[in-house]
């Protein structure tokens, strides 16, 4: 399957203009991603944009945007019930270390944003690994970047994928499309992270990873801790 | 004098790409051959471009939406590197400082089965 957990969410009638035009494209789940001051006003449209689409599974991303560790910690408790998916915008270390060492967050996305570096190193891996945070990459820093620019994002995925390669952290790739012009086929969003250097099974392996945390979060207040869970199994 | 036809043993095999084209501004067969090439080499360089054949085949105009004015195109390539174009393909992002959006809908092996992506 499919899947794109960062697509920029919007008004009702954009949100259906881009999951048509996704659906038209290949995809078959997507989230629209909205900040910390948006996404209780998105949750209210939810139900519309429900009845509206079809041919295409959809849910919301909580992105959160701050350099303040204590706001995001905040934010994440707050809305760890509603959010299916919730994502921090990296690219500041210490809140590159800070998400990668909460358990309650799915994704540190871009941590090499407005950096000269990756911002991951052996120490984060290890922690994103340890806690199952989840490693984003987004299209959009390729399509939006050019030349110098471009090259620098795309030195800094092969930096992750080397890490990746290494500690095995879960990794996805997402489009981060704003608008309809953001968003490709899925076999051309693969062959851009193919020519990036990531391998097919390790593409796959990223389309699984999203999967999972959206499976894995439908079932989160079910979970006591780490590796129990309450089940409702009679048998 | 015409050079006389290469046999088709040694002939370059070619794949033919479907692009679905979304631009902010009116563009023309002309303009999508130099945007085609100039982000083919700005993206895998000359020395790999030379190899990718690349030539327009047809140019179609599509109704024209509220945002963008939509075209379809079948664009040659040769067979070993229809992946490189594609990508190349799809980090177009600007021309003219007007967005623009080109994505690959198909991959035949001729024009006429590229057709059915129209």
């Amino acid at each position: 399957m499919f899947f794109d957990l960062n697509i920029k969410g919007g008004s009702l009638e954009n949100n259906i203009k881009l999951a048509t035009q996704a659906s038209e494209y290949g995809w078959e789940h997507i989230n629209f991603s909205y900040n910390q001051k948006d996404f209780q006003d998105a949750l209210q449209f939810k139900d519309d944009l429900k009845d509206n689409l079809a041919g295409i599974d959809f849910d919301y991303t909580l992105e959160i945007r701050s350099t303040n560790i204590d706001e995001i910690r905040k934010n994440v408790n707050k809305f760890r019930d509603k959010a299916l998916c919730i994502s921090v915008v990296g690219g500041d270390l210490k809140v590159n270390r800070a998400v990668l060492e909460n358990v309650k967050i799915d994704a540190l996305s871009r941590p090499y944003f407005k950096r000269y570096d990756s911002g991951i190193n052996h120490i984060l891996a290890k922690e994103a690994v340890y806690n199952n945070v989840a490693i984003e990459l987004c299209f959009k820093d390729v399509l939006r970047t050019y030349l110098a620019p471009r090259a620098k994002v795309i030195s800094n995925f092969r930096d992750i994928y080397t890490l990746f390669r290494k500690f095995d952290f879960p990794l996805i790739l997402s489009s981060g499309a704003e608008s309809v012009f953001d968003i490709k086929t899925t076999h051309d969003f693969i062959s851009v992270f193919k020519q990036t250097g990531l391998t097919d099974a390790e593409i796959d392996k990223s389309f699984k990873t999203a999967g999972d945390i959206l499976e894995y979060n439908k079932n989160r207040s079910n979970l006591i801790f780490r590796g129990v869970r309450r089940v409702d199994d009679e048998a | 004098m015409k050079l006389k036809v290469l046999p088709p043993t040694l002939r370059k095999n070619n794949h033919y790409l479907t692009l679905d084209i979304k631009s902010v501004s009116p563009i023309s067969k002309d303009e999508l051959v130099s945007i085609v090439w100039d982000n083919c080499v700005r993206f895998q360089g000359e020395c790999n471009t030379s190899n990718f054949n690349l030539w327009v085949m047809r140019f179609y105009e599509m109704e024209k939406t509220d945002e963008y004015f939509h075209y379809k195109s079948i664009l040659r390539c040769q067979r070993d590197f229809a992946e490189d174009v594609r990508s190349s393909l799809a980090l177009v992002n600007k021309y003219n400082s007007k967005n623009i959006s080109i994505t690959t809908i198909g991959l035949s092996g001729t024009i006429k089965s590229s057709e059915k992506y129209i």
